[in-house]
């Protein structure tokens, strides 16, 4: 009993712990992404002056977007952590009280001469209500659960914390081969609360090859789809995200139920600045980073539209040209 | 209420989050659910007296649940337990959900605590004020009696609303904190409109206490100055009636207004029912060194006579 107890406030530290440092991590990590991103805005003040002006401009929302959208989605996982430990630490008060009853139930029994039967009854009597009180108690399994949830919750955070450094790529921002299905989980977990409470997300995700790119600039692609998509949608809708190999290249595609795009619109939407969003929420500036970046990959990007129904993006990159040429 | 103990429902489609506050409120009977349909029957089915309503979640905003809740089973007190401030579901909370408590999540448990057992007493105390509307026969009276006071500086915002209710009220106008405790110790005012602020600073303490020591009186806060958390502390200190956006439409604005009246008039018939509004200044509030003397003076004195009702809380 004294084991488990101690037990539970070891684990209890190691919670508590666990927490503190996930938060100083986090911190850590936005810290070294500001830099990053200070250090990438002054390479580009050396670019040609508009294009950096439409870059920068992303850089910044994409942070700011970021880090609103995780802290949002952190608020669950530590509001139950929280409040649970709290409680854990209120039930081993209650439950330290009746061990210790349980305890002086013991000392008195050592102390009493049992050798009188009229001192062993009442004694007994005591000694069993104590005991069943012990016994019958939940709280140390309540408790127990409470942890669970609590260990789930931190797993949570730090995936949290992981996808967001994924996100931004911070430890290797260049050319390199990455996971393209990665990208989509860390987009639609940065746009999470965008999508949370009104939209269902749908995933078909297939197996592909890894391609050459920056990733972060990838991510961007996908979030800047992802939220269009989910701004198309006014109430309600549902958002689908797949991916597959089609030939020597890969692609991802993201529908959404929402408004569509009429004709007159279309030809328009890549051009930097057009928006149909009211001042203040668009830049129009999206769909030509969006469209710039895929190309500076190679890539391409497909339109299917019907108004009232909704709209479907493809974007395709090339598969690195090594790998096209290794047997499968 | 010592009788039987509290009844909460927890509403979350996190079911983690159900279980924390469940284990959090230990010492009560508490039901929860992730499915909304589920909650708003459940609301009346076992009598409860308070919720404690998620925001966003998939199926239903929370601010809908508790609209329907208000219909279905209105003796219950609901609070809205969200890890967003987005400020049209803080709008909705009021005029919607008109929510007794705004909690951010994560929560303080001591905090949260307190509040659903304040909430469960107050639901258990005090009567339901029915809200339906005020019939021909009362209008006219309360047309008669009732004085609307608006506090706003902006005269453009000031000519629109005498517009919209000069024909049906008798509304007055001033500019200042202090003008406006002179109209409130002269005439019987049952609604109180303002900005959150003017030229002569911040607003927001003003109506905060007023409804602390009358909280019978009904305010309409109508802001250019749209923010979340203003919006929040208003709910919980200033139990504000209706939280409307700059520009005035007339449509929406009369509606709250009449409504606002309505709220009055039942109150001044039934004072055991403010006790719904009470609201309590944050320990740590800052009261504005204005505020602070002869002006709260004023507003802790304001007559009775002139209120039309004996204080109820
Ligand atoms: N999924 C979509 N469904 C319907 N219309 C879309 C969709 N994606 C883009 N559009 C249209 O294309 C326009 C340009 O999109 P873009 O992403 O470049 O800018 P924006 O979304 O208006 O602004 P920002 O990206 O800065 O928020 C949008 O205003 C909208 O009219
Ligand atoms: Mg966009």
């Amino acid at each position: 009993m004294i084991v488990g107890d101690r037990m539970f406030e070891t684990l209890l530290i190691v919670c508590c712990l666990a927490l503190a440092a996930y938060a100083g991590y986090a911190h850590w990590q936005l810290g070294k992404q500001r830099l990053r991103a200070s250090e990438a805005a002054a390479e580009l003040e050396k670019v040609q002056a508009t294009q950096s002006q439409v870059i920068h401009t992303t850089k910044l929302a994409s942070l700011g977007q970021m880090i609103a959208g995780v802290a949002h989605e952190m608020n669950t996982p530590i509001g139950f952590v929280k409040s649970n430990v709290e409680v854990v630490r209120d039930l081993l008060g209650e439950y330290r009280t009746l061990v210790q009853k349980c305890l002086q139930g013991f000392d008195v029994m050592l102390a009493a001469d049992l050798s009188k039967p009229q001192t062993i009854e009442p004694l007994r009597r005591a000694m069993t209500k104590v005991r069943d009180a012990l016994a019958n108690d939940t709280r140390l399994a309540d408790g127990d659960d409470l942890l669970k949830d609590s260990v789930d919750g931190l797993t949570q955070i730090a995936n949290l914390v992981r996808n967001l450094k994924g996100f931004a790529r911070v430890d290797r921002d260049g050319m390199d081969m990455f996971d393209l299905n990665e990208s989509v989980e860390s987009a639609l977990m940065i746009a999470g609360h965008q999508l949370r409470d009104r939209i269902e997300v749908k995933k078909e995700l297939g197996t592909i090859p890894k391609i050459r790119g920056v990733a972060s600039q990838i991510n961007q692609v996908l979030l800047n789809l992802i939220t269009n998509a989910a701004q198309a949608m006014d109430d309600r809708g549902t958002l689908s995200v797949a991916s597959r190999r089609s030939g020597d290249m890969v692609e991802v595609e993201i529908t959404d139920t929402g408004a569509g795009i009429p004709d007159d619109v279309l030809p328009k939407i890549f051009d930097p600045f057009f928006t149909t969003k009211p001042v203040g929420e668009g830049t129009g500036l999206g769909l030509s980073i969006v469209h710039k970046i895929v190309q500076s990959h190679g890539g391409s990007i497909k339109v299917r539209t019907a108004p009232k129904k909704g709209s479907t993006f493809t974007v395709s990159f090339p598969l690195d040209h090594a790998l096209l040429r290794q047997p499968a | 209420m010592s009788q039987t103990r509290i009844r909460v429902l927890c509403i979350d489609d996190e079911a983690r989050i159900l279980r924390a506050l469940k284990a959090l409120f230990r010492d009560m009977d508490v039901l929860t659910t992730t499915e909304p349909s589920e909650a708003i029957a459940w609301a009346a089915q076992h009598d409860v007296d308070v919720i404690v309503c998620d925001q966003r979640m998939p199926k239903m905003q929370g601010i809908e649940v508790l609209r329907e809740v208000k219909l279905a089973h209105p003796r219950a007190m609901r609070i809205l337990l969200t890890g967003y401030a987005d400020l049209n579901a803080v709008l909705g909370s009021v005029n919607d959900g008109e929510v007794f408590r705004y909690i951010a999540k994560p929560w303080d448990n001591t905090e949260l605590r307190e509040t659903v057992q304040l909430a469960a007493r107050i639901a258990r105390d005090a009567p339901v004020v029915q809200d339906k509307p005020v019939d021909e026969f009362d209008r006219e009276t309360a047309r008669k009696q009732v004085g609307i006071l608006v506090i706003e500086d902006d005269p453009e915002t000031q000519q629109r609303m005498r517009e919209i209710l000069q024909p049906h009220y008798q509304v007055r106008f001033v500019t200042s904190p202090e003008r406006a405790l002179t109209v409130l110790e002269q005439h019987e005012t049952g609604v109180v409109i303002s900005e959150t602020a003017g030229q002569h600073g911040d607003f927001t303490a003003l109506i905060k206490s007023l409804k602390q020591y009358h909280p019978h009186i009904a305010t309409v806060v109508v802001t250019d100055r749209a923010n979340a958390q203003v919006a929040i502390d208003l709910i919980n200190e200033g139990q504000v009636f209706r939280l409307l956006l700059k520009p005035l439409r007339m449509g929406s604005c009369r509606l709250s207004v009449d409504a606002a009246v309505g709220r009055y008039w039942q109150l001044k018939q039934n004072p055991a029912a403010a006790k719904r509004y009470f609201v309590a200044p944050r320990p740590d509030a800052q009261i504005p060194s204005w505020l602070s003397g002869s002006l709260l003076q004023r507003i802790r004195l304001l007559p009775q006579r002139l209120l039309g009702m004996a204080r109820a809380v």
